[in-house]
């Protein structure tokens, strides 16, 4: 077996991201970025996989110059190699724009065997990235797995699909959007974190993938932003101040007018 | 609060080792504490990130580090659970026998597994032998191209978990303590059998049973060193491994301590946080001073371990006691900083106190520590 | 059943795209749909469901449902669910239908289908919005993001507009009409070959969030001090004949299981009375639950969001107050034997 792509991507810390109320952009407070939690997820099957059948996993990510620590941090749960996609080209993509991006790189990185993505981003929560790549890639996806074997011929994927599971197996090559519930996924190596502080990392622009410009950015984006605003809040009912066992009390008062306890 | 000129190396193996502590470890410390259950998923989590492999030397799959960087993970997992590093560190108290005495094939066999996580476990105590370590009578007999290893062991850590034991038996009773060997035991030999496991006051996630050897057979290279060279290797090893009960206390105590301490600047009584009452903050005070001084002569000891000294026993055995007691003194004062928080078991700081009494004991009393200092002490001031 | 030609399926209308599984229509399907009424009638447009199936459905299925059509593909290859096959299928209607708008339910067919639609055609496609609006004759999206109290909102440049809804989000339209009902003739060269064999492992016994039916909630926050506190509200609970919810950040801490989180990225719900422990309200969790009938907040901060919108706020700590409440039960309890 050859390679397995991951894509991971780099996002704010959770509460970093206000909006100017007069401007009605995003702000960040901090260009901090934290590696998207969901995709370890992608990495822990990744890394079983390169265990059992000894493949090089390659990391490609599509952010700003500062999503070095992101790839780092990436790579030292178990990867070999690191691919940062950036160019101003690509700001204000939406989904479809982004899966045009990795669709592109994942060709220039013919052959490889898999792609995997953590099923969704703790930003932008679409969870579209995977099946839109892969729909773009002309290849199948499969979303929600939690388990990945290889028999030497065929793929066998576990996922879950509404109440059920169900196993879905296919030869060739597919996208797959894994599942962020798994039970277990390791922690970095320490020889990986040794190992990713010398090791470079490989910047791709719009040029070196091909990417056709149209297809970039905002211009490339068909869903638009008409507005973004944060929510006032004005004061509703009644507001009630005391020890708890008074608090408790009105509580109770409540739950037995509204006959909810009889 | 005294920065101790820690390399970038080794301030990255902290912060993996606190990383593997939020994420594996803190969450379920209680719950296991609680049920008295081995989980092996941290053990797991440890082994992929490296960690059993650290003072492995790198040709043997390690990163060829020394005592003092497995004391600083050590003390950093013993912060949340002293049970779970137990068993981390009493898997170097398995391995060091073969690091040390191993020849050319028992290294090249053994280790590389060890580096990636295969547990080990050190077999000296025996019902009648416990401070009086010489007092053992497991014995092992040649048989041609064999030992047959005859007896028990008991309050065994990772009795059953391991893989690898190290196991001291009486080649020649006659010889007394000169008549000891040390060897290796796998998981599966035959003969070898793990009996019940222990229902212990603290250190609950970890495993400690009986071993039993009923006509246990194994092939001759298991020896480790030579015939009668036993009780060489035994003190050899807890000579290395003292200075991690040491880095244990440590964490203990610094766990406990930080939890009292966040605890005591938010709980308000008479109108203030009672970490502005003198009797709260004097003993915080008090407790910062002994946990500094502990790790200044754990570090001092370690390092001085690997820096390949030749007599290393009295700064093992002072790290080792000084600081088990210490730790002992601390979470007794946490709980107490506590009140009737530190008293309950919904909260975590009763188990840091009930885990920090097993290490004034195992790895040799403090009692016994005492004796080796002072023997020790002699050497010095003849 | 009527079966008809795709050259005869109306053109423009707005589509919502549901499976047919074991013979119906799912919950969240039927809310997808309602929600696409809203837009159909402020477009005057025609609304269809289009659905899939391995076999004949029983007409049953449909009644009351509030669309004008149902227009549906049966074939053998659909009786598994195969990504590639489901948005083949779709991609080839909506080729020869242009649809106005395309919506699917935000559940696990509905996000895998859809993307791939969007991916193939090169549409914008808007994921888990919660609010629909039609603002001189364009449609506009409505979704939090970032987690904080922001909303965005989208429109589409591309047509179909597709976007996929939050479940819980709408509710469902009960009419007294029912749709009609056309089976469409699928071409004979179409390819229904899939790249995966699926088979079903295993049925887990609950069907969906228990949440999503609840007429009880109560939830809890980081306000709750510990995971123990946090499980005293499955005492509540039970008591008060409900369910309990939870934010995110306390799913994330491993309190309680993700199906339990209410928000954006988890359940929405409407009970007639929704109690918060704890909870400050951002976003990202209220507007999963703002629309309950009652919303009680317990809460040390007045400024909290949760508490600002809340019908009545109880100014106090939550774990104290819940404590105090489960007492104040069981003596009640004692009282009326």
């Amino acid at each position: 077996m050859e390679k397995i792509i991951v894509c991971v991507k780099g996002v704010p810390e959770p509460g970093s991201v206000k909006v100017d109320p007069e401007t009605h952009t995003l702000k960040r407070e901090s260009s901090e970025l934290i590696l998207n939690p969901p995709d370890r997820c992608a990495l822990e099957l990744a890394a079983q996989i390169k265990e059992r059948h000894g493949c090089r996993v390659v990391i490609i990510s599509m952010g700003p110059p500062n999503a070095e620590k992101v790839l780092k941090e990436a790579y030292s749960y178990g990867a070999d190699e690191m691919i940062l996609l950036s160019d101003r080209a690509f700001a204000g993509s939406d989904t479809l724009a982004t899966s045009y991006v990795l669709a592109r790189a994942i060709e220039k990185l013919e052959p490889f065997e898999l792609v995997l993505m953590g099923e969704k981003s703790i930003d932008g929560e679409t969870a579209q990235v995977p099946a839109e790549t892969a729909a773009i890639l002309g290849l199948p996806s499969v979303r929600g797995v939690f388990e990945i074997k290889f028999d030497g011929k065929n793929w066998q994927v576990l996922r879950e699909r509404g109440s059920f599971v169900e196993e879905v197996s296919f030869s060739g090559r597919a996208v797959i959007a894994v599942n962020s519930r798994l039970s277990y996924c390791r922690p970095p190596s320490l020889k990986k974190i040794l190992e990713a502080r010398e090791k470079e990392i490989i910047v791709w622009n719009a040029k070196d993938i091909d990417a056709n410009e149209k297809f970039l950015g905002l211009s490339g984006s068909p869903t638009q932003v008409e507005d973004v605003f944060q929510k006032e809040l004005k004061q509703k009912g009644e507001i009630i101040e005391g020890e708890p066992l008074s608090l408790a009390r009105k509580l109770l008062e409540i739950l037995k007018e509204k006959e909810i306890l009889k | 609060m005294i920065d101790y000129g820690l390399s970038e190396e080794q301030k990255i193996l902290i912060n993996l080792a606190k990383s593997i502590g939020e994420e594996y470890i803190k969450p379920y410390a209680l719950l296991w504490d609680e049920k008295e259950i081995y989980d092996p998923t941290p053990i797991k989590a440890l082994a992929q990130a490296d960690l059993f492999a650290i003072c492995i030397p790198e040709e043997y799959g390690g990163l060829g580090w020394g005592l003092f960087e497995m004391c600083l993970a050590v003390e950093e997992l013993s912060r949340y659970c002293a049970g779970i590093s137990t068993t981390y560190a009493a898997s170097f108290l398995g391995a060091y026998p073969i690091l040390l005495f191993g020849n050319k094939k028992q290294k090249e066999k053994y280790l590389p597994q060890i580096a990636k996580g295969s547990l080990c476990a050190f077999a000296l105590t025996e019902p009648q032998a416990g401070s009086d370590a010489f007092a053992i009578k497991t014995t092992a007999q040649k048989d041609g191209d064999c030992y047959v290893l005859e007896g028990m062991k008991h309050w065994i850590t990772n009795g059953g978990i391991a893989d690898i034991y190290v196991v001291i038996a009486m080649t020649d009773p006659a010889k007394g303590p000169r008549g000891a060997s040390a060897f290796i035991v796998e998981k599966g030999d035959p003969g070898f059998s793990v009996g019940k496991k222990e229902k212990k006051l603290g250190l609950r996630s970890s495993v400690t049973t009986e071993l039993f050897f009923n006509n246990c057979r194994i092939p001759k290279e298991r020896l480790l060193g030579r015939e009668g060279m036993g009780f060489v290797v035994a003190l050899k090893t807890l000579d290395y491994a003292r200075c991690g009960a040491g880095a244990q206390a440590v964490g203990i105590a610094r766990g406990a301590m930080e939890i009292a301490l966040r605890h005591a600047t938010q709980r308000v009584q008479f109108g203030q946080p009672v970490y502005h009452f003198q009797a709260v903050s004097h003993t915080f005070a008090e407790m910062a001073m002994r946990i500094e001084a502990a790790r200044a002569l754990v570090y001092s000891a370690a390092r001085f371990i690997d820096s390949r000294a030749k007599n290393i026993t009295g700064a093992s055995s002072m790290a080792k006691c000084f600081a088990t007691d210490v730790a002992m003194w601390v979470t007794e004062r946490a709980i107490q900083m506590m009140g009737g928080y530190g008293y309950m078991r919904d909260y975590p700081v009763q188990k840091f106190f009930r885990d920090a009494k097993c290490l004034q004991i195992y790895e040799g009393t403090n009692e016994i520590q005492r004796n080796v200092i002072s023997r020790e002490l002699l050497k010095y001031y003849k | 059943m009527k079966e008809i030609a795709l050259e005869e399926v109306g053109k423009g209308g707005i589509w919502v795209f549901g499976m047919l599984e074991e013979g119906k229509i799912s919950h969240s399907v039927l809310e997808a749909l309602s929600a696409g009424k809203l837009v159909a009638d402020a477009l005057q447009k025609e609304l269809a469901l289009v659905c899939f199936s391995a076999k004949d459905p029983e007409v049953s299925c449909f009644s009351n449902l509030p669309a004008d059509k149902v227009y549906f593909v049966q074939n053998e290859s659909l009786s598994e669910f195969c990504d590639d096959v489901v948005a083949r299928v779709l991609i080839y209607l909506v080729k020869k239908a242009e649809p106005t708008a395309l919506f699917f339910s935000a559940d696990d067919e509905g996000c895998a289908v859809a993307p791939r639609v969007a991916g193939v055609l090169r549409l914008g496609l808007c994921a888990h919005v919660n609010k629909l609006e039609v603002k001189d004759g364009k449609i506009l999206l409505y979704r939090p993001t970032f987690g904080e109290n922001i909303v965005a909102v989208l429109s589409c440049k591309t047509r179909p507009v597709m976007a996929t809804l939050a479940e819980g989000a709408f509710a469902i339209k009960e009419v007294e009409t029912s749709p009609e009902i056309l089976k469409l003739k699928m071409p004979e060269e179409f390819n229904w070959e899939s790249s995966f064999k699926v088979k079903k492992i295993e049925k887990r016994k609950k069907e969906a969030s228990p949440l999503l039916n609840a007429k009880v909630v109560v939830a809890g926050g980081r306000g709750m001090k510990s995971k123990e506190e946090f499980e005293k509200l499955f005492v509540l609970a039970k008591e008060l004949g409900g369910e309990v919810g939870a934010t995110r950040p306390v799913c994330y801490e491993g309190w309680v299981s993700e199906d339990r989180m209410i928000g954006v990225s988890g359940v929405s719900v409407r009970p007639r009375l929704y109690i918060g422990f704890g909870i400050s309200g951002a976003l990202q969790h209220t507007v999963g639950m703002e629309n309950s009938e009652f919303i009680v907040a317990v809460n040390t901060d007045k400024e909290a969001p949760l508490v600002k919108m809340a019908d009545l706020a109880l100014i106090g700590d939550a774990g104290e107050v819940l404590e105090n409440l489960l007492r104040l039960i069981t003596q009640e309890k004692e009282k009326s034997k």
